[in-house]
């Protein structure tokens, strides 16, 4: 078991410096240039465009920079954003919490209300509310998230102005403690039902198909002979249907940190999704390697946590 | 093999009784957090408050440091520190009569390239300091250093030395006489703490801890940045000039304009920048009764840049832009006033020349050239540009006269024009052929020189010596590398103009609009919206919120937060 985890761990790391590889590269591939909006406001001579090639290092071999890049992030230096003239490290860590606020409760909800309803559904097969479900969970994946982000912020929101439509906090809210609390979750509620709305339809679904094909096994049966309670012998189906949803969870596990980009924009909501994008736009070459080490880092991360899950809830995966 | 049939559904289960009371308590949770109870009532601090939705956020606003054209560190910096003095409101930057004083309160003139402020004893930074001769000497020396912040730098290269005398005067010494010695000592930048700067090196201030946290000498002083969020301001009130009624000023991020907007409508927010795209949403925010919509002159300016030279070789002219009767003829035969009316609606205007709606020299200008199809055709006719095979489009020695336009996506008003002048110019026998790209691929093809025509926008300071960079030979931004020696000594002449230099700017203008290096589309007024509860309410076009220190709140449209 342990040289297995040893293995895994080393074919993450490996996997992790191609990645990384590989985005350098295509940042710098990408056609745009990082300072043509530096002197926007106040015009700049060739010469001073010169000195902040310079300083950047944007004019060095592409090779050079990239041992520079690996040599900084193996001391924790990620660099400077051209953009906002502060170290990377701290502008990614800053909006970490707000993204990990969100990916988590958007986590939370998909796994747990998602997974209910799919066991329910397939519990209830062919009643009417299994009918009904399968209904709403199809409207739900069918429905683009930028669309409802919009719908919700305005009809919620502004409308009928029962919570935020936009922000994380109430910036004149000068209590702490619970109210702080409270001020935070009703930002929350509509950028996280945004979020999980497709996503428990999503995992509905998996959840449904996979218990029900759980519980046509013949060890079910063999429960059922046996005597055991129907809670019993749900429970034993259900530890089997997790499997595929446990692949799920993995192909989630990234939205802690990678944000959603649509619903941070029209909520707000300042994560780590909007910060990436606007690197993207801006050409900002040390932020978007900041964001992208992070983003690469956790799906890289979920893929070792689910084979680690597996191997360890199946005992037919051997570690080998 | 046997298969089990799932049964109909029976009575719940405990578990599934346990379920329903876990999702019931999240329902009655949401409920709650949406219930009016869970908003603190509206408190005398919440109505003395101004928050602003904003689109950027102020991550270094200290006026050395403002290169990259962020709006919101200008925004934040003019409220942290105080300049020497402030344009008046007719903004007219040439001269020494239309400027307000503000730090200094007098200056002298000792003669044509010397001047010399007082400042107002009164003046303190905000840890009680008082604001000295030194402090004005000690930031002109690092803004006019161009390792420190070369563009700031640039636009100072006029002035020669700044000195004190004693503690509170300062003497600002020139290159020349010119008509905007004034405006170059107290608009570019403003005084910075000595006491606190000098033992930081400056290479080192944007990583200070000073940045996070800086002092000034404004109307209000730091509180805190909410990173991503906020950025919180509370009212100076040992301010020389008085202690603003508006006590605390929030500057609330929020970069998608639907977000903004939401804010403002929701009573999350009192104001908003440029009520954001289609022009119904100005509409909207003139139904709500707590709002009120104030248009205030932008310094935008769009228009069509035709490229001089010829984009394979730039050391050759361009085939057919580099011909004035083929510009000219492109302009002619656009109508901009019926363009301008179907994007912008009443918040834009066909501009003469490349004089935005803040540029004082727009005043007394001549209307824009109507469009005049008959004029346009005889134009290209009189140059070659026939259309001999009759596919719609002219041709001369076998070459078509088609030409294409860049474009970016990040603008829809540039792209609805882009799409309405290449309709427009169909009639006259050209093919505009439109493309379209990411904003940062944009500006490399527009600064390589790589293009026919650019649907170009600037935003231009106050200063109409500004168009020396557009629209002189040597000029910094003429990516078109547009050049007729004739603009550039008009532009000198204008610049060296002490006073009443209106006339000499037309002439600048005049001659511009004459070879038409460009047909300028459209300057607009921004829609500002504010809640009513605040009155004496003056937006500054150069700066919006510069004049919040004299603002006063009333009762009226109290915010009514969400769940109220």
């Amino acid at each position: 078991m342990r040289r297995w985890l040893l293995r895994r761990a080393l074919q993450s790391l490996v996997t992790l410096a191609v990645a990384l590889v590989i985005l350098f590269l295509l940042m710098h591939v990408l056609p745009g240039d990082p300072l043509s909006r530096v002197g926007e406001g106040r015009p700049l001579t060739l010469e001073q465009m010169q000195a902040l090639r310079d300083r950047y290092g944007l004019d060095r071999p592409l090779v050079e920079q990239l041992w520079s890049f690996v040599v900084g992030l193996v001391h924790g230096d990620l660099g400077v954003s051209i953009e906002y003239a502060r170290p990377v490290t701290g502008l990614v860590f800053e909006r970490l919490p707000a993204t990990l606020l969100l990916g988590g409760t958007v986590l939370l909800l998909n796994f747990t209300v998602g997974l209910w309803l799919g066991v329910r559904q397939a519990v209830r097969k062919d009643s009417p509310e299994d009918r009904w479900l399968t209904t709403l969970s199809l409207a739900g994946y069918a429905t683009p998230s930028f669309w409802l982000g919009l719908v919700l912020a305005w009809l919620v929101g502004v409308h009928w102005r029962l919570l935020p439509p936009a922000g994380m906090r109430n910036p004149l809210l000068d209590a702490g403690g619970l109210a702080a609390v409270a001020d935070v979750a009703r930002h929350l509620v509509l950028p996280a039902i945004t979020l999980s709305v497709v996503s428990i339809a999503g995992t509905m679904r998996y959840q449904r198909s996979a218990m029900l094909e759980a519980l046509r096994f013949p060890y079910i049966l063999t429960a059922r002979a046996k005597g055991l309670t129907e809670r019993q012998v749900l429970w034993h189906g259900w530890r089997n249907a997790l499997f595929p949803v446990l692949t799920l969870f993995g192909l989630w596990l990234p939205i802690l940190v990678s944000g959603s980009v649509f619903v941070e924009s029209v909520f707000a909501w300042p994560g780590l999704g909007s910060l990436a994008a606007a690197a993207v736009g801006n050409r900002d070459y040390p932020l978007l390697m900041g964001a992208a080490i992070l983003v690469a880092g956790m799906v890289i991360l979920a893929g070792f946590l689910t084979d680690v899950a597996y191997a360890l809830l199946d005992p037919r995966v051997r570690y080998s | 093999m046997t298969h089990w049939t799932p049964r109909p559904a029976a009575s719940p289960t405990p578990a599934a009784r346990r379920a329903r009371v876990i999702f019931a308590g999240i329902g009655l949770a949401v409920s709650a957090l949406a219930s009016p109870r869970a908003v603190p009532a509206q408190t005398e601090s919440a109505r003395t408050s101004f928050v602003v939705a904003t689109g950027d956020e102020a991550t270094v606003p200290i006026p050395t440091l403002l290169e990259g054209g962020s709006v919101a560190n200008r925004d934040v910096a003019d409220q942290l520190f105080a300049r020497l003095g402030q344009l008046g409101p007719t903004l007219i930057t040439s001269g020494d009569r239309a400027f307000e004083p503000l730090l200094a309160r007098s200056w002298t003139r000792r003669d044509s390239v010397t001047l010399a402020f007082d400042l107002d004893p009164r003046a303190t930074w905000h840890d009680g300091k008082p604001v000295t001769a030194e402090d004005v000497v000690f930031t002109f020396r690092r803004a006019r250093d161009p390792a420190v912040s070369p563009g700031l730098a640039n636009l100072l290269r006029r002035i020669v030395s700044v000195t004190a005398e004693g503690g509170r005067k300062v003497v600002f010494r020139y290159t020349e006489p010119y008509g905007e010695q004034l405006y170059d000592a107290v608009f570019h930048v403003a005084p910075l703490p000595a006491h606190l700067l000098a033992s930081i090196p400056a290479e080192s201030l944007a990583y200070a801890a000073y940045v996070q946290a800086p002092v000034g000498s404004g109307p209000y002083r730091w509180v805190r940045r909410v990173p991503g969020e906020f950025v919180e301001l509370a009212a100076n009130e040992r301010f020389f000039l008085g202690a603003p009624a508006v006590r605390r000023v929030i500057f609330r991020k929020a970069v998608d304009g639907a977000a903004r907007l939401n804010m403002l409508l929701a009573g999350e927010a009192d104001a908003t920048e440029n009520i954001p795209a289609p022009p119904s949403n100005v509409a909207r925010v003139s139904a709500d009764k707590n709002l009120r919509v104030i248009p205030v002159p932008s310094p935008t300016l769009g228009y069509l840049l035709f490229n001089q030279r010829d984009s394979r070789d730039r050391n050759r002219p361009h085939p057919t832009l580099s011909d004035r009767d083929v510009r000219r003829a492109i302009g002619l035969a656009l109508d901009r006033r019926l363009m301008v009316r179907a994007v912008l609606g009443n918040a834009g205007e066909v501009p003469y020349g490349p004089a935005p709606t803040t540029l004082w020299i727009r005043y007394g200008t001549p209307a824009a050239a109507p469009m005049n199809l008959r004029e346009a055709r005889r134009l290209l006719d009189s140059r070659g540009w026939t259309d001999h095979d009759g596919d719609g489009v002219r041709e001369r020695e076998g070459r078509p006269l088609t030409l294409s336009l860049i474009v970016p996506t990040s603008s829809p008003i540039r792209l609805q024009m882009a799409q309405m002048a290449q309709e427009q110019l169909r009639a006259v026998g050209v093919r505009l052929v439109l493309d379209q790209m990411d904003f940062r691929v944009y500006l490399e093809r527009r600064d390589a020189g790589a293009f026919d025509v650019d649907f170009a926008s600037t935003s231009l300071d106050p200063s109409p010596s500004g168009l020396g960079q557009g629209w002189s030979c040597q000029g910094l931004t003429n990516v078109a590398r547009y050049c007729d020696p004739a603009v550039d000594s008009l532009i000198d002449a204008a610049i060296r103009t002490r006073e009443g230099a209106g006339p000499a700017w037309h002439a600048v203008l005049r001659r511009i609009e004459d070879d038409a290096p460009a047909v300028f589309m459209y300057t607009l007024n921004y829609m500002y919206a504010v809640n009513r509860r605040f009155t004496n309410v003056r937006i500054r076009p150069e700066s919006p919120w510069l004049g919040l220190r004299e603002w006063t709140v009333g009762p009226q449209g109290a915010r009514r937060p969400a769940g109220d």
